[in-house]
């Protein structure tokens, strides 16, 4: 595990790229606060949530930008161990991890593909956006996450969702999907911090070749949504490799647009050149979030249209 | 706070059956019967069946498509066939137990700590026919329970 103290050698081949260097290393000292989302689907009235957290000694502020979610205080408080979870009320969520499905803006009655859904943080939140009547398949390759998936899906009440266990690089088509969700797996940069208790898989892994997967997914989940339909990828790490570089490799091989969009949180273009590789110069509508500039995790999110 | 469980998922499940309209409305009646949730809540919805549950699914425009997928699960498991009796499952009553008129047991908090930790307690309640019941507690919907012989058993995962 990479320790604090290295994190500046880790990140150095970054500097050019993440705005406030010295700014972004000191923030990595900070643990990152503690979100939640609120589950209309069965929570009657936010306010419910709020009073019994309130009663158990949790402060919650609304996020503003992200409807239904909140900041909560303190921030190693135990939500898992609730009532307000145990009831699906509420699903903690880091705010960055919520933009890949603002981006995806799902809506009642379309056919969406989450392809690496499990545990479900986006998949329910695609259901949330959509009143759960959007007609979700959560896919994932692994029987073990896909049971967390399941257990959550059971937990939040969603009965829009399907979940099937396919390697997403061989899903089957037949499915005439008007939006797939591609949140790809990563290294995980964007999560680094103090207190990060899982591995930066780019450094631990050297076999894994995650740019390769991350290929594939894409393009596969190109060829699954229908002409005109959009497909969203995103991961939680800074590095192009498995981003623009990800995202440039599919623009080269299909007819795809990049479309442009909004987002609650301060954001930066993303690169369309990389260690003297020039790319697509639309890649510049891709969106980096950054942990110091946002209080959250850090991330990549672009949308993509199909053209043909 | 109850333990964590979760249950395998199969690896080779089966894709559920759609169910004929008869079985279909034999289920909301049970609902609307039982509980008062008037049958176009469900609206939308398709209710799908494996051997002895029945599953609410969103109702896709075209199915076959996508039975043609391996599935693992499909939507929400709604109502089990307990030998003759049909059973609300509690996730399902914690979704849809507030469009519900009756059948409703009120409990304090402390009633519903004792029936959490002892699963059944004596209990006597006016205005409840005997049968499963939604256990509410404030404003939240907890599950299922069954009242019966002057006990409330709880179905409570």
């Amino acid at each position: 595990m990479l320790s604090l103290n290295e994190a500046r050698t880790y990140f150095e081949r970054y500097q050019d790229l993440i705005p406030d260097f010295e700014g972004f290393l000191a923030h990595l000292k900070e643990p990152l606060p503690l979100y939640f989302r609120i589950n209309e689907l069965k929570c009657p009235r936010p306010q419910i949530v709020l009073d019994g957290l309130a009663r158990q000694g949790v402060k919650a502020e609304p996020v503003p930008g992200f409807p239904g979610f909140y900041r909560a205080e303190p921030r190693d408080f135990p939500l898992g161990s609730t009532e307000e979870y145990y009831l699906g009320y509420i699903y903690p969520m880091t705010i960055s991890s919520a933009l890949p499905v603002f981006a995806l803006e799902p809506e009642p009655g379309e056919y969406i593909l989450d392809m690496c859904a499990a545990p479900g943080s986006k998949t329910t939140q695609i259901a949330q956006a959509s009143q759960d009547r959007a007609i979700i398949v959560a896919n994932d390759r692994r029987l073990d996450r896909l049971t967390a998936l399941v257990a959550n899906l059971k937990r939040l009440g969603v009965a829009c969702v399907m979940t099937t266990l396919y390697r997403g690089e061989q899903f089957p088509f037949g499915v005439p999907f008007d939006k797939v969700l591609v949140d790809a797996p990563c290294s995980g940069e964007g999560r680094y911090r103090q207190g990060y208790e899982g591995e930066l898989l780019y450094q631990k892994e050297g076999h894994t070749n995650l740019p390769a997967i991350q290929k594939g997914l894409l393009v596969r989940a190109f060829d699954l949504v229908k002409v005109g339909g959009v497909v969203v990828y995103s991961t939680c790490t800074f590095n192009p490799e498995e981003n623009e570089l990800v995202v440039d490799y599919l623009l080269r091989k299909r007819q795809a647009e990049v479309i442009p969009c909004d987002y609650p949180l301060p954001h930066h273009p993303g690169v369309t050149e990389w260690e003297g590789k020039i790319l697509h110069p639309s890649l510049n509508y891709a969106a980096r979030f950054y942990p110091h500039e946002t209080n959250s995790v850090g991330f990549f999110v672009i949308k993509l249209r199909r053209l043909a | 706070m109850a333990k964590k469980r979760r249950k395998k998922i199969h690896k080779d499940a089966k894709w559920p059956r759609v169910v004929s309209f008869e079985e279909r409305d034999e289920v909301l009646s049970f609902w609307e019967e039982r509980f008062g949730i008037p049958k176009n809540v469900f609206e939308g919805y398709l209710i799908l069946s494996t051997s002895k549950n029945y599953w609410l699914f969103a109702a896709p425009e075209e199915i076959k498509p996508f039975q043609m997928l391996k599935v693992q699960t499909v939507g929400l498991l709604f109502t089990r066939r307990v030998s003759h009796w049909l059973k609300p499952t509690s996730t399902a009553l914690q979704r849809f137990g507030h469009h519900a008129t009756k059948n409703i047991v009120v409990l304090s908090p402390a009633e519903l700590d004792r029936l959490r930790r002892e699963r059944k307690m004596p209990f006597i309640v006016e205005h409840i026919e005997e049968g499963y019941v939604i256990l509410k507690c404030g404003e939240k919907i907890w599950g299922c329970g069954l009242y019966a012989k002057g006990s409330l058993i709880s179905f409570l995962p």
